[in-house]
């Protein structure tokens, strides 16, 4: 069984593509992309972005930025590229963009061909394969890039354009379930999500409320980073407010750099710092953003996170409680695990450590997250009941395997590679169902 | 059922952070290698089943994370193993050097009469060895331990070494191997000998009749 390649755990193939774009999350765009100069659809409107922000930042971040802001850029871009519209853009200018990109995304039928160097930009994996082929593209050098900006791409000439195939077309496009793509029917209820999205976003103060009941059936890509950072607080409902707190925060990080970063090889931290070191190439399914100037910007995240966010020991305690959830709403399946001497804790761990990541595709962790941020206590709580959701989406298999080695091989490599966003829309709801039902029943419902 | 196995053991894979132990096991369960593996979370479970004297034993091998954090899940796991792997990386001095914490590890939770190997992986890193191969040698003699430098990118020592293992604790349970011998039919599989009361992973008094 251990050489069934159907069990083989997809996220384990380092060099896996799989389809649709993510860059925009890690907001970590790579090499630099000037919009404006690749006549993109959907970027092509608004004015240059990335200057006025940057410009005011501390000089003595200057050596920073010069290192890494080609890796910031499209994160940022996207971001300031809001403010600025919210600032002194038409709206109407948004829109008409928005739509003629839709217009030309929902022309594309097909999975357009996978291109070779030199274009900078892959085309957008629109439409994958059905069976989502994560190797489909696997082999395309799209990573060098002639770039004269970018030397790193010739240093690190692997992984990341081909895992990360950028697209504005898809990015705008919202959803990257190949199901939707090519429906006409399906893109105008996109185009018109993403005109709500536009809408609340770009307005003087953003309605969180509202801005969370639309994120809970998942953020169009285009707006996914701002709208991520208005529902973690991040950023503030108040559009006026935005560029300075966002200056604010980021002078902030840039401080505890100054204060920290040079610790990393202190005695105190050095095991942290090497451990992270050790961690970063190893960090994704996907083998994310390797570039060296990528990887310093993740040592120096994770580096002033870990030093000022102590070890915390939830997640076994994580563990048991998605076991008594999972006992109270299938007794049968609880009790098949406990039969089987199959322990939460040898599956369950790494779904409450990694939230998911590790369980699902890339893109659909993601859209799992949009919830996430949509739902109140979304990361701590409902991520509990989408748990016990996703265990009990295996129910059959489950049922039938009355093997420990074989129960613990299945659940510990669920086969989740080909989901899409279908997938996920209907965990969460499974998930929310779950909620209602379970979240408040007396604990004397438990046998 | 037909019968897949006559006995049924419990190894363990632990070592520091990095060395290759997700790698190795890898190696030689599925015939894989990647370079850049994705760490390990917890503990992650495989197995194999192998032919050693005559005898189909199963082994199911557990690759726990090297990550100090993970080390209150993983050393859950050493209680009911039978074989461990102490993995080092001969690029990393370090990682040698800790060898040291791991056999206290060992001592600590894992049962009385565990079989323990050394291994010092990624002996193809020649030009980047830190560690000389008789240092090896010397630490597993100290230990009373067998030894293998191995390489899971070029397949080296890697089946061997398993081999090697089970063939130890194979050894180290001769007598009831012996009954299981004798007793070709007999349900009872040595894993089961083994068990004990508390038991905070892992099959046990398999309700399944069987684990032949």
């Amino acid at each position: 069984m251990a050489s069934d390649g159907a069990r083989k755990q997809f996220w384990k193939r380092s060099n896996s593509k799989v389809p649709g774009s993510i860059q925009h999350v890690y907001g970590a765009q790579h090499p630099p992309f000037d919009p404006l100069s690749h006549g993109t659809p959907g970027k092509a409107a608004p004015p240059a972005p990335a200057t006025p922000l940057k410009a005011k930042r501390p000089s003595t971040f200057q050596e920073f930025e010069s290192s890494t802001s080609d890796a910031w850029d499209a994160g940022e871009d996207e971001d300031e590229l809001l403010a600025m519209a919210a600032e002194s853009l038409n709206t109407e200018v948004v829109m008409e963009t928005a739509h003629r990109v839709l217009r030309n995304h929902s022309q594309r039928q097909e999975r357009p061909p996978p291109r070779e160097a030199p274009q900078p930009r892959a085309e957008p994996a629109l439409a994958p394969a059905p069976g989502g082929d994560l190797r489909l593209v696997k082999s395309v050098s799209e990573s060098h890039t002639p770039c004269p900006a970018e030397s790193a791409s010739d240093t690190v000439p692997l992984q990341r354009s081909r895992s990360l195939p950028h697209s504005a077309a898809g990015a705008l496009g919202g959803t990257s379930d190949p199901s939707t793509l090519g429906s006409s029917a399906s893109s105008d209820r996109e185009a018109s999500r993403l005109d709500k999205f536009r809408q609340l976003i770009t307005g003087p103060h953003t309605d969180l409320e509202e801005l969370r009941k639309l994120s809970w059936s998942g953020i169009p890509k285009a707006v996914r980073p701002i709208t991520w950072k208005l529902l973690s607080g991040y950023l503030p409902a108040n559009a006026d407010r935005r560029p300075a707190t966002l200056q604010r925060k980021q002078t902030e990080y840039f401080a505890f750099i100054e204060r920290y970063y040079d610790s990393r090889n202190d005695e105190a931290h050095q095991d942290t710092f090497r451990q992270i070191h050790i961690d970063i190439p190893r960090m994704s399914p996907e083998a994310l953003l390797l570039q060296p100037g990528v990887t310093e910007i993740f040592e120096r995240i994770l580096f002033i996170w870990a030093i000022r966010h102590p070890a915390s020991g939830y997640v076994q305690m994580k563990v048991r409680m998605l076991e008594e959830l999972v006992s109270r709403i299938d007794e049968h399946v609880h009790r098949h695990l406990e039969r089987h001497e199959v322990r939460y804790l040898q599956f369950a761990f790494r779904w409450m450590n990694n939230l998911l990541t590790r369980e699902l595709p890339l893109r659909c962790a993601v859209r799992l997250w949009d919830t996430y941020q949509a739902e109140p206590e979304g990361f701590s709580r409902f991520h509990l009941y989408v748990c016990a959701a996703f265990l009990l989406s295996w129910r059959k298999e489950i049922l039938e395997e009355g093997d420990f080695q074989e129960l613990l091989l299945f659940l510990q490599n669920l086969p989740t590679a080909h989901w899409g966003d279908g997938d996920v829309s209907l965990l969460l709801a499974e998930a929310y169902r779950l909620k209602f039902a379970f979240a408040d029943a007396p604990s004397h419902y438990k046998k | 059922m037909a019968k897949q196995y006559d006995v049924l053991f419990r190894l363990l894979l632990i070592g520091d952070s990095g060395v290759g132990k997700t790698c190795l096991l890898c190696r030689f369960t599925d015939n894989e290698f990647h370079s850049s593996h994705i760490s390990t979370i917890g503990v992650d479970f495989k197995m194999k089943t192998i032919e050693v004297d005559g005898i189909k034993v199963r082994i199911q091998i557990w690759d726990t994370a090297g990550q100090e954090r993970y080390q209150t899940i993983t050393k859950q796991y050493y209680r009911r193993a039978q074989g461990i792997f102490l993995v080092y990386d001969i690029s990393s001095e370090r990682s040698y050097q800790h060898i040291m914490k791991w056999v206290s590890d060992v001592d600590e939770y894992a049962p009385e009469g565990v079989q323990k190997i050394l291994i010092g992986n990624k002996a193809d890193e020649e030009q980047k060895r830190q560690v000389g191969r008789e240092q090896g040698q010397q630490l597993a003699k100290e230990y009373g331990m067998d030894f293998y430098e191995t390489s899971a990118c070029t397949n080296l020592n890697i089946k061997e070494s398993f081999t090697r293992l089970t063939e130890l604790v194979l050894q180290a349970h001769r007598k009831e191997l012996d009954g299981v011998r004798t007793r070709a039919s007999n349900e009872m599989a040595l894993a089961e000998l083994e068990e004990d009361e508390s038991k905070p992973e892992g099959p046990a008094n398999s309700s399944k009749t069987c684990w032949c």
